[in-house]
């Protein structure tokens, strides 16, 4: 039987997955030693999102969301500033993004192809789809509540309007 | 020896920057672009003896950029730094000319093991 509709993400990826591949960009990107812990921690009252779309047999978004402070002290940590150097909105964005660019990039390769990867965005996260097309790593870094988002769109793209509706 | 570093992330390019550092190489000039558009001028301009590159930009991706520099008669010796790294990304770099593909994230390892044949 062939489907008629996308996999959805719970299908297509593992959590285990997600947290092999922030497992090696975390190192990289933020500093030796440094560690997405997959330990959940109370969540921030007030986050920021940075993500990449992914278009292709699987449509969605890698999101990763933190506290604006976290998303400061990461991007500390990227820029490997010291005092007095502060980080500004623009650098925060940029490495959030860049940070939500290699962990989408690494989830891409993991998925059906092909497929494209958009450009980093940053800002409210967009909404998650269905239920079961959404996979989450809820965790932290140094203390701090993070979480990687893989979800599918809410809407569904131009390419599949002409398929048969699904129940 | 000159090297182009491109990429639309000012943080990814003092990443990549710092990375070759690590590496070793800190003897080189090392120039930035943020897109393949200003990489391709850059080129003709500066005459680097290595283009690093992104694959994602706005205005020209990595592999417009690499394809109009060999139309355009250009030869310098290009490598992609990306986030993606695909087999069918890297088959697509090489038949375009690239000397290689390094995907996010990267070690200064990483970088030793593609550069190393390209400056020495």
């Amino acid at each position: 039987m062939t489907l008629s509709h996308a996999q959805p993400i719970t299908e297509l990826l593992d959590v285990e997955t997600v947290q092999s591949i922030a497992d090696e960009v975390w190192p990289s990107l933020v500093g030796d030693g440094e560690a997405f812990v997959p330990v959940p921690v109370a969540p921030p009252a007030e986050v920021v999102s940075a993500w990449v779309t992914i278009s292709g047999p699987w449509n969605g978004a890698v999101v990763l969301t933190c506290a604006p402070a976290t998303a400061a002290a990461l991007t500390e940590n990227v820029l490997m500033t010291r005092p007095p150097t502060v980080v500004d909105d623009e650098d925060v964005a940029d490495a959030l993004g860049e940070l939500a660019n290699v962990l989408g990039g690494n989830i891409k390769s993991v998925l059906p192809g092909p497929s494209a990867l958009g450009l980093p965005q940053i800002g409210t996260a967009p909404p998650t789809g269905r239920l079961d097309d959404v996979r989450r790593l809820t965790g932290q870094w140094r203390g701090q509540s993070l979480t990687i988002s893989v979800q599918g769109v809410t809407v569904a793209p131009h390419t599949e309007r002409n398929e048969v509706p699904q129940q | 020896m000159k090297i182009l570093v491109t990429d639309d992330s000012r943080v990814m390019r003092q990443i990549v920057i710092r990375t070759l550092r690590q590496a070793g190489y800190d003897d080189h000039d090392i120039i930035q672009a943020a897109d393949g558009k200003e990489a391709f001028d850059m080129v003709a301009a500066e005459k680097p003896d290595l283009v690093l590159s992104d694959w994602n930009m706005p205005e020209m991706t990595g592999i417009e950029c690499l394809e109009a520099l060999r139309a355009s008669g250009s030869q310098v010796p290009f490598g992609f730094v990306t986030s993606e790294g695909s087999p069918e990304m890297r088959d697509k770099a090489a038949n375009a000319g690239a000397l290689f593909l390094i995907a996010k994230p990267f070690t200064e390892d990483t970088f030793r093991d593609a550069l190393d044949g390209v400056l020495s």
